[in-house]
């Protein structure tokens, strides 16, 4: 069991809510969608991959098989799922600290919901309604969301340069070159094992061997 | 200001840079506690001594200071109760040592290499500042005293440094410090490497009265004014940016409110290798010898020789032109100077690069990335990883060429919460650098850059002009730790309660 894979962290929080209040959060979610501009902060916090927020009515919880029972639910669910670089720590605190009244707006109709700030009783909250991930995986254990988006620009803009610029003359060339490096220069960072969020023995030994590994 | 601190009640050097009152000389001195009962005895003598952070009236100023902290083995050497040492943060409870893979304490800054001293358990920590080294040894040799009468406490000895003939010793029973003067023997604020340090230390509420203080050292408000900093976010048992208590307060409430966590690290400076490097670099850079200065300044973000900001003195003309605004300035005016900037018209870095060493500790407003109102507060995610910086530089340099020797910072950090404060810029904006989208490129100066496998930072230059950002490649490792811990700095009622051995958490 890990919640962290390489330089991810995926976090899946459960938290149930009356289910005749589903109605007013599926507004407030249709609203927020309307007005992207409540969500420029989410987008700002360059740590998160993504965040995404579903209502789980309490007669729709998936069943494997018809034959399953269906179970009688007294509360509707509102799950919580994201993936983001960084601690758990650092996760919830840029969120309460950035977000706060865009977290209490998703939240509010959730039972027993602290609201973000004060944080120690929001940190408890989720803390108590986690679920810890059983599987993870990471297709690139020493990337942020952010060298992954870094990544994609250098190659596109490369492939665009080699295709208008490999002809041209040395200097027009050269003048090209220090363009596309002007226009890259965000998206130069290093990629190297990543800062250890977690003392767990094996996390610590990983990481001791992967920055051996880079020193070879 | 809208809150009263009992300023009678917490330590001098929590409230006060010493340095900036004219204690210009510092000793440091670590103990072991050998006996509970008559350790705390010892704790007891010295309280009578320790500097509160009452505010002094200039003709009553003393010309020495004392304080005290502990380690975490300290308290429980002095015998606290189980429950209280139970309320202490995991952070605290291991120590420097065990947090290196947290603090990038690797290679030659691995404790196996540091000052003897750090090879045993330290439990005590004692400072004496002092305005002449006279009053420095004075108050040393009423310490010795104080420590024979004991007879409960030892002085440990090992820190490296020079006996009194210049020689390199290993065995140091306390670890000196000093400001650095100049060729006229004019005191500075200047560490080894030639920076102007420790000019924007943050201001918290209750700390001072004067508005002009708090500019661009407290935090920044949406209209781009600054209000202090919560209290809590420097001392426990006062409410924190948060909104609430800090939650690494042991327990009772008389043993945390207004006391603090401090971290004490002894860092070399390889003064031979950042000459050698930034001459190296200087040739490669753009306008070479002439722009030396302003490379120096690059991996800063303030030039060398009065700590201007590199925003607002982007090249030589800009500098030259600041100077003189700033010579004819009057205090109060050239202390705005230095401290009333953002970074909220130089988001790409093209002014004070993303890797720049003030940037990188206090990114003010710009982690907003210039996205409208993106978050409530424009330092919503700076305000709680703010740290308060006490401690002076230590050593002489007999060659510039040369990194041998014993020369650096004693650097000191003040927070409630090392883990969220102290070790987060260390780990993630020091070391790494996700939160400015450079990947792992490490900040130039304190980064712990690996010898084998050296990293790169890219200065950034205006965007859509064409030219190309420019690269320092192979930096290496400018400072190395030699040695620290983790130390609770109590309240003088704490103190008393400890000595005593009255603290009761139940």
């Amino acid at each position: 069991m890990s919640n962290i894979a390489g330089k991810a962290y995926a976090m899946n929080v459960i938290t149930p809510m009356r289910w005749y209040k589903v109605w007013l959060n599926r507004l407030i979610f249709w609203a927020a969608l309307k007005a992207p501009n409540v969500l420029n902060g989410l987008l700002t916090l360059s740590l998160i991959h993504y965040a995404r927020w579903v209502i789980i009515p309490r007669d729709k919880f998936p069943r494997l098989d018809p034959s399953q029972p269906k179970e009688e639910l007294e509360y509707s669910y509102m799950m919580f799922f994201s993936n983001f670089n960084g601690s758990w720590a650092q996760y919830v605190d840029s969120f309460t600290f950035a977000i706060p009244s865009g977290l209490d707006l998703f939240w509010k109709m959730n039972v027993r919901y602290p609201k973000s700030v004060p944080l120690t009783p929001f940190h408890d909250y989720i803390q108590h309604n986690q679920i810890d991930t059983s599987h993870y995986y990471t297709a690139y254990p020493m990337a942020a969301s952010n060298d992954v988006k870094s990544a994609k620009n250098v190659k596109k803009a490369l492939i665009d340069f080699n295709a208008a610029s490999s002809n041209k003359s040395p200097d027009e060339f050269l003048e090209d070159y220090n363009k596309l490096l002007n226009q890259l220069q965000h998206d130069f960072g290093e990629m190297r094992p990543t800062p250890i969020v977690s003392l767990a023995a094996q996390a610590v030994k990983e990481r001791y061997m992967e920055t051996q590994a880079g020193n070879r | 200001m809208t809150q009263n601190l009992d300023l009678t009640d917490i330590q001098g050097n929590i409230v006060k840079a010493y340095g900036s009152f004219g204690f210009f000389k510092a000793r440091y001195l670590f103990l072991r506690v050998d006996d509970g009962d008559k350790g705390r005895d010892f704790v007891g003598l010295i309280t009578a001594k320790v500097t509160s952070a009452e505010r002094w009236k200039k003709e009553a100023a003393p010309s020495v200071t004392t304080n005290i902290a502990f380690t975490y083995p300290g308290l429980k050497a002095l015998e606290l109760p189980t429950a209280s040492l139970m309320g202490f943060p995991a952070d605290f409870v291991m120590g420097m040592s065990k947090r290196k893979d947290i603090l990038g304490d690797d290679g030659p800054s691995d404790p196996q290499h540091w000052d003897k001293i750090w090879q045993e358990t330290v439990h005590i920590w004692i400072s004496i500042n002092g305005k002449s080294q006279e009053v420095i040894e004075e108050r040393y040799q009423w310490i010795l005293q104080q420590i024979e009468a004991s007879r409960g406490v030892t002085l440990l000895e090992g820190h490296r440094g020079e006996d009194k003939d210049g020689n390199p010793v290993e065995d140091l029973p306390y670890q000196d410090a000093s400001v650095l003067y100049d060729e006229n023997g004019i005191p500075t604020a200047k560490e080894h490497f030639g920076y102007t340090d420790g000019i924007g230390d943050p201001v918290f509420e209750g700390q001072t009265n004067n508005a002009a203080r708090v500019v661009g050292r407290g935090k920044l408000t949406r209209e781009g004014g600054w209000e202090p900093l919560a209290t809590g976010e420097f001392i426990l048992g006062h409410v924190d940016e948060a909104m609430e208590y800090p939650q690494t307060a042991p327990r009772p409430d008389l043993l945390s409110n207004n006391a603090t966590y401090m971290v004490y690290r002894k860092l070399h400076e390889n003064v031979g290798t950042f000459n050698n490097f930034l001459d190296e670099q200087t040739a490669i850079f753009p306008g070479g010898k002439e722009n030396k200065e302003l490379l120096a300044a690059k991996f800063s973000g303030r030039w060398r020789d009065n700590g201007a900001p590199l925003v607002d003195t982007p090249d030589n003309e800009s500098k030259a032109e600041w100077d003189k605004r700033f010579a004819a300035a009057d205090v109060p005016t050239q202390k705005n100077m230095l401290t009333n900037f953002t970074y909220n018209d130089d988001i790409s870095g093209a002014k004070c690069p993303l890797s720049a060493h003030t940037r990188r500790i206090n990114p003010r407003g710009s982690l907003e990335y210039g996205v409208k109102d993106a978050f409530d507060t424009p330092g919503a995610l700076v305000n709680r990883r703010r740290i308060l910086r006490r401690g002076l530089p230590y050593g002489k340099i007999k060659d510039q060429t040369s990194d041998k020797g014993n020369h650096g910072i004693i650097f000191m950090a003040l927070n409630a919460d090392i883990k969220r404060q102290f070790e987060f810029i260390q780990q993630q904006w020091i070391n790494y650098a996700n939160d400015f989208k450079q990947g792992n490129d490490k900040e130039v100066l304190l980064g712990n850059h690996d010898a084998k496998n050296p990293g790169k930072v890219v200065l950034e230059v205006e965007e859509g002009s064409g030219k190309p950002p420019h690269f320092v490649c192979n930096i290496p490792r400018l400072v190395e730790t030699r040695g620290g811990d983790y130390f609770f700095i109590p309240s003088i009622t704490a103190l008393k309660m400890i000595a005593g051995g009255i603290i009761d958490p139940t």
